[in-house]
């Protein structure tokens, strides 16, 4: 280790270690973790959870937070995750095809994983569609999608995963949970008379709900696996 | 012996602040580019655990109003935030794979030391010219 990356360290060390100080301070000073008067379990929360499950439409109260009181956050979410498979994608383009190579799996891995992939993907859409009464939703269900995919292009290789649709119907997949949430908040703008409003009516606003989740878990899955193959190099666009 | 007992109980906000700690000094302290993204994964991480420990309840149960399921809930609002926390570190660490990417086809390298040779590094490559080795 030479001198200057010896200075470096104690200067990153003290640095840090000044950075505890105020940290651990800080943390002492909070209400003791699972007590009641967290700032968490009041205002907003609280009303949250006092009429949550009926105003938010959702039994599942994250869900009903996520798709109803903070939709507009949530959209934005949905545009961050394209944008970045937009920007990995862009940036992915312009680098060179140098030292990748195919890594052979064990023919038990292989063979399990293709039996294991219909389960994975039925568990993805469970998550999905009973994302507003159970723990899950349209991301997590996404999040499944995208590992599924993952997981079959790291054992059959990623060329024929990416060569299941062409790059633009991937794109359009991509798409899907902005382009679907867009939808759903013109839908409400449309119904209530609110951007992002859900329709009182259950059986609709259900429907509504899980049209949502869907487009969310999709887009989700398919960008995940656009970022991999961004970062695999095997599709350009 | 009070601060103790306070530290005792607010163990599980120590232990994020010390994974912050620890992701902070790979980040830093770190030349390799790959690692700097593993050690801020790792503060995020400790943040997100931060935000969902506050949400929790002693004997409380999960957010959902069904059958079966007695209050006090789970605040819902922290894993709401912690969610879309997460797809933004997920697209980050992405984005910066890819960068990363490209810094290697365009340098050959991913540590910093080689991408841009302080003046010390030139020097330690003289003298491994003439057979020296200080490191």
């Amino acid at each position: 280790m030479n001198a200057r990356r010896r200075t470096a360290r104690i200067l990153a060390f003290a640095l840090l270690a000044a950075l505890a100080g105020p940290l651990i301070h800080g943390v002492l000073q909070l209400p003791a973790p699972g007590s009641a008067d967290a700032p968490a379990h009041a205002n907003v929360t609280a009303n949250y959870v006092e009429r949550g499950a009926e105003s938010g439409g959702a039994e599942n109260l994250v869900t009903g937070v996520l798709l109803n009181f903070r939709a507009l956050d949530t959209f934005g979410e949905v545009i961050v995750i394209f944008t970045a498979w937009l920007a990995a994608a862009a940036v992915a383009g312009a680098v060179s095809e140098t030292g990748r190579r195919a890594i052979p799996v064990s023919p038990v891995v292989d063979y399990v994983i293709r039996a294991l992939g219909p389960f994975i993907a039925a568990f993805a859409l469970f998550v999905i569609v009973n994302g507003h009464v159970l723990p899950g939703g349209g991301f997590q269900g996404g999040v499944v999608l995208g590992a599924m995919l993952i997981l079959l292009s790291l054992v059959l290789g990623p060329a024929p995963v990416a060569g299941a649709f062409s790059a633009r119907h991937w794109a359009w997949l991509r798409a899907t949970g902005v382009l679907v949430f867009a939808a759903t908040a013109v839908i409400g703008l449309a119904l209530t008379g609110h951007l992002f409003g859900l329709p009182a009516e259950p059986v609709l606003r259900k429907s509504l709900m899980i049209v949502l989740e869907l487009g969310i878990g999709i887009g989700g899955g398919a960008v995940l696996a656009g970022l991999f193959f961004a970062v695999s190099g095997v599709q350009r666009s | 012996m009070n601060i103790l007992a306070t530290a005792l109980g607010h163990v599980d906000y120590l232990v994020a602040v010390a994974l912050f700690l620890i992701g902070a000094w790979i980040l830093v302290t770190s030349g390799n580019l790959v690692k700097k993204v593993i050690g801020l994964n790792v503060m995020e991480t400790s943040v997100f655990a931060f935000i969902v420990t506050t949400g929790m309840i002693d004997g409380g149960a999960p957010p959902l109003v069904v059958e079966g399921m007695e209050g006090p809930y789970a605040s819902p609002l922290p894993h709401a935030l912690v969610l879309t926390g997460i797809v933004v570190a997920v697209s980050i660490t992405s984005l910066a794979l890819v960068l990363i990417l490209r810094v290697k086809s365009q340098f050959g390298s991913i540590e910093l030391d080689e991408i841009v040779p302080t003046d010390e590094a030139r020097g330690d490559a003289d003298s491994d010219a003439v057979g020296g080795d200080d490191d």
